[in-house]
């Protein structure tokens, strides 16, 4: 179990820039190096602070408690941090220059205070399409029970 | 109240407007900082002067994932106290959003829809800048539930 330490993530993206797979590197289907990372209060009420959520849902707990979800929440959108929090300086996701064009996400159980979350990431396909090579992604998210958090497909413009 | 209830409380065609967001260096350093995304696009102005493909943009731009974030947010600040349960967001990104503009997502209750087992909520998505022009549009679904998956 590792605990998410926001305060020592690399923030330079340009670092291991030639370890990470380019356009012509990426092969359908292949996994992505991941690792599960434990979820605390804090880190849920951090997330929902610098995206601007400002329901008491998610910092909350005696609100939280007399809602339909029994106590605190991370926001739904919180997938949008896991996918840098969970893989490694070495993914393409982090490579200069990539666009995102569009994403679709789907919502099951709710991440909580203390869960550990494992991700599951591919590119199950890419293509050139007017002249822009593109890598489409899909991703799923566990909590430590083996149910399915959220599911994701989106597609994002690679760097030439 | 049980989510049948609360189902038949909502009407279609219910427009949401979201709480609108200007864009500066300070949101996109805490939006960075939140999601961890500290991809050169949204901070190095020397690097956007580079072309990417036949696309070039004018400065640094906002994540686009913001956008996804400020839509999740104008739908639950909806839902949450109508007890309903967001359940799926879809969105194309069409126009960069740069510095000094103001986005604001705009939802519409576009239909309601009983399944075998479920009360669900459709929404129609649009992002609009200052000048009104779409910057991302999408699609959204809700559900009315008595219990929230995975509760214990």
């Amino acid at each position: 179990m590792t605990i998410l330490d926001l305060d020592n993530f690399e923030t330079d993206f340009w670092k291991d820039v030639d370890k990470r797979a380019t356009w012509d590197q990426i092969i359908p289907g292949e996994l992505r190096d991941t690792t599960p990372v434990t979820l605390t209060k804090e880190v849920i009420a951090r997330f929902a602070k610098g995206v601007g959520e400002d329901n008491p849902l998610y910092f909350d707990e005696e609100y939280a408690k007399t809602t339909i979800y029994g106590g605190i929440i991370a926001p739904p959108s919180i997938h949008i941090l896991l996918m840098f929090a969970c893989t490694t300086t070495e993914d393409w996701m982090r490579s200069p220059g990539t666009i995102n064009a569009g994403q679709n996400w789907s919502y099951h159980v709710p991440i909580r205070p203390g869960d550990t979350i494992t991700m599951r990431g591919t590119a199950l396909d890419r293509f050139i399409r007017k002249d822009r090579l593109f890598a489409v992604h899909e991703n799923s998210f566990t909590n430590q029970h083996g149910e399915i958090v959220c599911t994701g497909r989106g597609q994002t413009i690679r760097p030439a | 109240m049980t989510a049948e209830e609360q189902f038949n409380k909502v009407d279609e065609g219910e427009v949401i407007t979201g709480r609108p967001f200007t864009v500066s260096r300070d949101t996109i350093q805490a939006f960075a900082d939140a999601s961890l995304d500290y991809n050169p696009l949204h901070f190095d102005d020397n690097y956007m002067k580079n072309k990417f493909g036949k696309t070039s943009f004018d400065g640094v731009i906002m994540h686009g994932m913001q956008n996804f974030a400020l839509i999740t947010r104008t739908l639950t600040d909806w839902l949450i106290p109508r007890g309903g349960f967001h359940r799926r967001l879809e969105t194309r990104w069409l126009k960069p959003v740069q510095l000094g503009h103001t986005i604001t997502p705009v939802v519409t209750l576009q239909s309601k829809k009983k399944t075998e087992k479920g009360y669900w909520l459709l929404f129609d998505v649009e992002v609009t800048n200052q000048d009104g022009m779409l910057v991302a549009m999408g699609n959204a679904m809700a559900e009315f539930i008595d219990v929230i998956p995975g509760k214990r």
